[in-house]
Parts: structure tokens; C-alpha cells; sequence
């Protein structure tokens, strides 16, 4: 419910005992970090998935720049059971962005503790608080003059390394599995405990950040999009910078050739002579790079596939487009470039483009930033392609293997199509994996196109389920139906752990579909 | 302890490792609009993704506005990113700022 005061209230929390809890929060952090009124919060309120705004208002937004402050904030959750969402950047676009799961939960916004701990240039490693921004990191290795490179999403400057890898992100270079790269952090308990993972445990110990795993049951993963704790702090691994970088695109004619591309290309992943995570782009994810849909389609519903095909061949884009990249001494990038060509030119098919060929154009430009872990936005240029500011990821996870792409990608269009959606995917490889990533774009202004994208939605999910397939990630609409797709032996299992940490269920109730 | 003093402690502690440490929400010292513009806006307006905004003349309530809310596909920037003081700056800024030759797109 909207009050006087409040916008929400937290679900079972009186007015009066919210009032008390604010009055605590305020006299843990000032008036001016307690944000209650409408318009303080609005920016918080901000979504793109297929719900009405309403269903994810906050009731506040606290400000904390201090592990102790974030102590004593959970200290007076407990007390009046109040539910706290953290954010650290607040991205997560079409994931929920800064929006909590539900109503009513008060937003922990820990933007401001933003703090670059520790970045060891001779190690590779850095430890950072949670609202350091990629942008922010790249300014300081390249003040310090530090030769390391990020890892980083496609909205690299404004989201940042530790919110994005604590929900399991994925960037474009060879450490591109963000979690894998992940090493150590400390997090505040529900109790207010704090908890030094991995070798952070050991006083005076120089192995944080560069051994996982300590000793006895690695707790890392219990933090990585889950509600057991505020991660204050993360340990990351940052990539050498290479003497030498060559990005390239290899540009396939046929929607059909994404089966031939998985199988000639992921022996050179797993050999590690393509190091990086590389991505098979889909047409329209190439062309919003460049323009809006209306260039060629101004009707609605999905665009017709003549279109595309119209479009693809005036523009010179390729059904798929292949981004990869080889790092190393020019000697070794020789070597690995007369297999790489050698294996594509077997195949027969693929139009190998090298950033000499490319020059400056979009989107090779952007994509090569990424695969160097550069700053860009360009790639926001999806949000424009049908307007509107409807965006959630479908993610469902695929076997590197060409048959699974084929059959996921015929599927997927086939469920968008039917709502009126076009498909607009790219698959992130990874070491044996795929992520398979489908934007679903839709008009969010029209309510009539939001409801069909969330059935969109909902089909995807239940229908990938039924043969085998599910999501690495999810937004904050559907995150109970993916839990429940992974079982309830899993559930359970994560509600007794939910128990045992936070009796009182005070960290973002929802999350991953976690409840008491 | 007020909070800047409570920001200097913290300066103290991890002597010899931070160098970046940003203001708190409302301290005094705020990012000029030119380093904000080149770190957050222009990754977007003025390179064919959002629209041009610079040498538009847009009004500065309507700026402020924009960023907060976030319309259609823009994201919503929290008093956190840019604060208040920085809107206020950064909109006037925008607001009578010239073309950019280096700019493109719509």
C-alpha cells in the first residue's frame, strides 16, 4: 500500500513501526542517506521487464558508505523484520534493474562505498567494494599506468565488477567468466558477522587473492545471486595486458549456419586457441547497433523474415556474425591465426573480417572494445531497435554443440514470433557451454505488447524446460518459476540455508526464488 | 564524526592502496559536468545510440528530469551516481553547451 509518507510499506510492517525503523536508519546515516519521499526514490523505480512499476516500488533507499553502517542497518532489519534489497551499481538491466524483487523492500544502496581496495599489479589482482564502477577502474589502472585489463559486460562504464559477478555475469575476454576469475570477500552476515571467504579468514594473510578455494566447504558460491549476506568486499583477477591483440569477425550468411559455426569453432575454444569468450551475434543484434527497426519494418509484430534477409544483404551484415579475438606475442597470434583461417576456409563458409578491413565501423569497433575489456555503451543501441524500453535477457544455458544452437534458436524465434517478438540472441562461449542470450524487446509503453512479452516469457521458460533447458540468470519476474524449474530438492535445500543464516528473512526475500 | 571525517579515516587505514575514493552524496566537492558528460552521457548521446543532446538548448528542468527518471531506454541515474549538486551543474552545462564536432548520429 502507498501511504501519506511512504510509496510501499514492507509487506506485514505497520506504518508506525516502519517510522521506527526509519527513524533508527536515519540516526545510523543522516536524513540526507535515508531516501523516503516519491521523487528521491524514482530513480530506483526504473525497470524494463514486463511488470507493472508498482509491483517493485521500494518503501526507502539507504545510503551506506561503511561496512559498519551496513551492520547496524541489518541490525534494525532483524528488529523489525524488515526486508533490505542491496544494490551495489544498481544495473542489471532487464534483469530487474535497481528495483527490488517485491514491494515494499527497503533498497540497501551501497553505490557510495566504492572504495578500490587494493589492486596488485605484479599479482593481477584486485579487491574492491561494491559500488566501484568498470569506468572507475579503468581510470585508475590507466593513472597508475597498471598494464591489466578488465573483464566486463556490454553496459561496461556505468555497471560494475562486483555486482555483475556476484549475479554470475559474463564479459567478453579470455576472463570472461567473471566467477570463475572471482577470489575471496568478505561479507556481512544477518546477524552482522562478518565473514572473510577463502584465505580471508587467515590474519595477516598475503593468499586472498590469488587461492579460491582455503579450506574445508568453499563458501563462495552461497553469495553469488543468492540473499545470505551483503558482499562488501570482492577479490577479481585482472589479464595481463597483451603485447599484441587481434579482434576479428567472421560473418556467416544463413541463420541455419549457427550448427556448422559451434562445431568448427569450439575445438579451437577448448584447444584455448580462441581464448576469449567469444560471441555468435544474430543479424538484428548486429543491425540496432547501426539504426532502429523502422529503417526497414514500421509494422508490428515480429519483422517478417524477407525483411531480414532485405536488410542483411543492403547493409552487408551476416545472419551470424562471429566476434573472436587472439592475444598474446605477435609470434604466437601468427601461429594461432594461419589455424584459425585454415580451419574456417575447411569448412567452407564463413567471411573472416579483420579490424584492418573494419577500420572504424560499427559494430566491429564496439565489439573489439569489449573483447578488451574497453569502456562502450554502443551496444545500448538494442533498447532502440524496437523503442519503447522493454528489455528482459532470456538466457537459457546450451552445450557447445551444433545441434543444441540450432534447436534452441529455432525454438526461441519460433515462441517469439508467435507473440509478435523478433529474435535477438547472441551465444556466449564458454569453456564447453553456451550462453545463449535472447533479448526480449518489446514496447513497454504499449500494455498490450508488455503483457505479450511477459507470456513470451513464460512460454520460453516452461517450453526450454520441457526439453532440458534452463537459465543461467533470470529477472526479477520470474525468478520463483525458474527455482521451481530446478526442483524442489534444490529449494529446499536453499530455504534450510536460509533458515540457518537469516532466521528473520531479512535479505532480499525473493531473491533466486530464496524464501524463510 | 561527521561523515567527511569518518571518508578520511578510511583514506587512513588503506594508506598506500586507494587513490579513487568518491565523495559521499552530499559533499561539497562535486565530478565537473564535462568528466560526467564524457563517463556516463556520451557513451550513448552523440554516438548513433541515444539522441544528440549537446547545442539542443534543452531546458534544465527537463534534464534533470530525464536523468532521474530514465525514459523509455534511458537509464535512471541515482543520487548516488550523480548527485543532486552535479545534476544542477551537469544540466546547466547541457543545457548552453554547443555542438560537438565529434559527436554523430540523430
Amino acid at each position: 500500500m502507498m501511504t501519506n509518507k511512504y510509496l510501499a510499506l514492507p509487506p506485514g510492517i505497520s506504518e508506525a513501526n516502519f517510522d521506527l525503523a526509519i527513524a533508527e536508519f536515519t540516526a545510523i546515516l543522516g536524513a540526507d542517506r535515508v531516501l523516503i519521499s516519491e521523487d528521491l526514490l524514482k530513480p530506483y523505480t526504473k525497470i524494463m521487464i514486463a511488470e507493472p512499476t508498482e509491483k517493485h516500488d521500494p518503501s526507502a533507499a539507504l545510503i551506506a558508505t561503511e561496512v559498519a553502517e551496513v551492520q547496524k542497518i541489518l541490525k534494525v532489519c532483524n528488529k523489525y523484520r524488515v526486508p533490505i534489497w542491496t544494490i551495489s551499481t544498481g544495473r542489471n538491466f532487464g534483469y530487474g534493474s535497481a528495483a527490488p524483487a517485491s514491494r515494499g523492500q527497503v533498497i540497501l544502496d551501497l553505490h557510495r562505498m566504492n572504495r578500490i581496495i587494493n589492486v596488485d599489479p605484479v599479482m593481477g589482482t584486485a579487491l574492491l567494494e561494491p559500488g566501484v564502477t568498470y569506468q572507475q577502474l579503468t581510470d585508475y589502472l590507466k593513472d597508475n599506468k597498471i598494464p591489466l585489463w578488465l573483464s566486463c559486460p556490454a553496459p561496461s562504464a556505468i555497471a560494475g565488477p562486483v555486482g555483475n559477478t556476484l549475479d554470475r555475469g559474463v564479459g567478453y575476454t579470455p576472463y570472461g567468466e567473471h566467477f570463475m576469475m572471482q577470489c575471496g570477500m568478505e561479507v556481512v552476515m544477518a546477524n552482522g558477522e562478518i565473514l572473510r571467504t577463502g584465505m580471508g579468514a587467515i590474519e595477516n594473510t598475503t593468499a586472498w587473492q590469488v587461492f579460491k578455494w582455503g579450506y574445508g566447504p568453499y563458501l563462495d558460491g552461497l553469495f553469488t545471486q543468492s540473499n545470505y549476506g551483503v558482499v562488501t568486499k570482492l577479490g577479481t583477477w585482472l589479464m595481463p595486458a597483451p603485447p599484441a591483440y587481434k579482434p576479428f569477425c567472421i560473418r556467416y550468411e544463413n541463420e541455419t549456419d549457427i550448427h556448422d559455426i559451434v562445431e568448427t569453432l569450439r575445438p579451437l575454444r577448448m584447444a584455448n586457441i580462441i581464448p576469449n569468450a567469444m560471441v555468435f551475434a544474430s543479424a538484428i543484434w548486429e543491425a540496432a547497433a547501426l539504426f532502429p527497426r523502422t529503417k526497414y519494418y514500421t509494422g508490428k509484430g515480429a519483422t517478417p523474415d524477407s525483411v531480414l534477409r532485405d536488410m542483411i544483404k543492403a547493409e552487408k551484415l551476416g545472419a551470424w556474425n562471429v566476434y573472436a579475438a587472439l592475444y598474446g606475442t605477435k609470434e604466437q597470434i601468427a601461429v594461432n591465426w594461419d589455424i584459425i583461417t585454415n580451419v574456417v576456409k575447411a569448412s567452407g563458409k564463413g567471411l573472416i573480417i579483420t579490424e584492418e578491413e573494419a577500420g572504424d565501423t560499427q559494430p566491429f569497433k564496439y565489439r573489439a572494445a569489449l573483447m578488451r575489456g574497453d569502456m562502450t555503451l554502443q551496444e545500448f543501441g538494442l533498447y532502440r531497435w524496437r523503442g519503447g524500453g522493454g528489455s528482459m535477457w532470456f538466457a537459457p544455458v546450451a552445450q557447445a554443440r551444433g545441434a543444441e544452437t540450432l534447436k534452441q534458436m529455432e525454438l526461441a524465434k519460433s515462441i517469439l514470433n508467435e507473440h509478435g517478438l523478433d529474435y535477438v540472441a547472441e551465444f556466449i562461449v564458454g569453456m564447453r557451454d553456451l550462453h545463449h542470450i535472447v533479448d526480449v524487446l518489446f514496447d513497454r509503453e504499449d500494455p498490450v505488447e508488455t503483457a505479450a512479452a511477459y507470456a513470451c516469457f513464460d512460454k520460453l521458460l516452461s517450453e526450454f524446460a520441457k526439453r532440458g533447458y534452463a537459465v543461467y540468470r533470470v529477472n526479477t519476474a520470474f525468478m520463483d518459476k525458474t527455482a521451481a524449474l530446478y526442483g524442489s530438492t534444490k529449494q529446499d535445500i536453499e530455504r534450510s540455508i536460509k533458515h540457518a543464516l537469516d532466521p528473520n528473512g531479512i535479505l532480499a526475500p525473493g531473491k533466486s526464488g530464496i524464501y524463510l | 564524526m561527521s561523515i567527511k571525517q569518518t571518508r578520511l579515516a578510511g583514506v587512513a587505514i588503506f594508506a598506500g592502496f586507494v587513490t579513487c575514493l568518491a565523495p559521499p552524496p552530499h559533499a561539497a566537492e562535486i565530478t565537473p559536468p564535462a568528466t560526467i558528460y564524457a563517463h556516463v552521457c556520451g557513451y550513448c548521446h552523440g554516438t548513433n545510440v541515444g539522441p544528440i543532446i549537446l547545442g539542443k538548448h534543452i531546458a534544465v528542468d527537463v534534464i534533470k528530469l530525464y536523468v532521474r527518471k530514465g525514459p523509455n531506454a534511458m537509464p535512471a541515474f541515482r543520487p548516488t551516481e550523480i548527485t543532486d549538486a552535479e545534476l544542477d551543474a551537469l544540466a546547466q552545462w547541457i543545457s548552453v553547451s554547443q555542438p560537438s564536432p565529434t559527436e554523430h548520429g540523430q
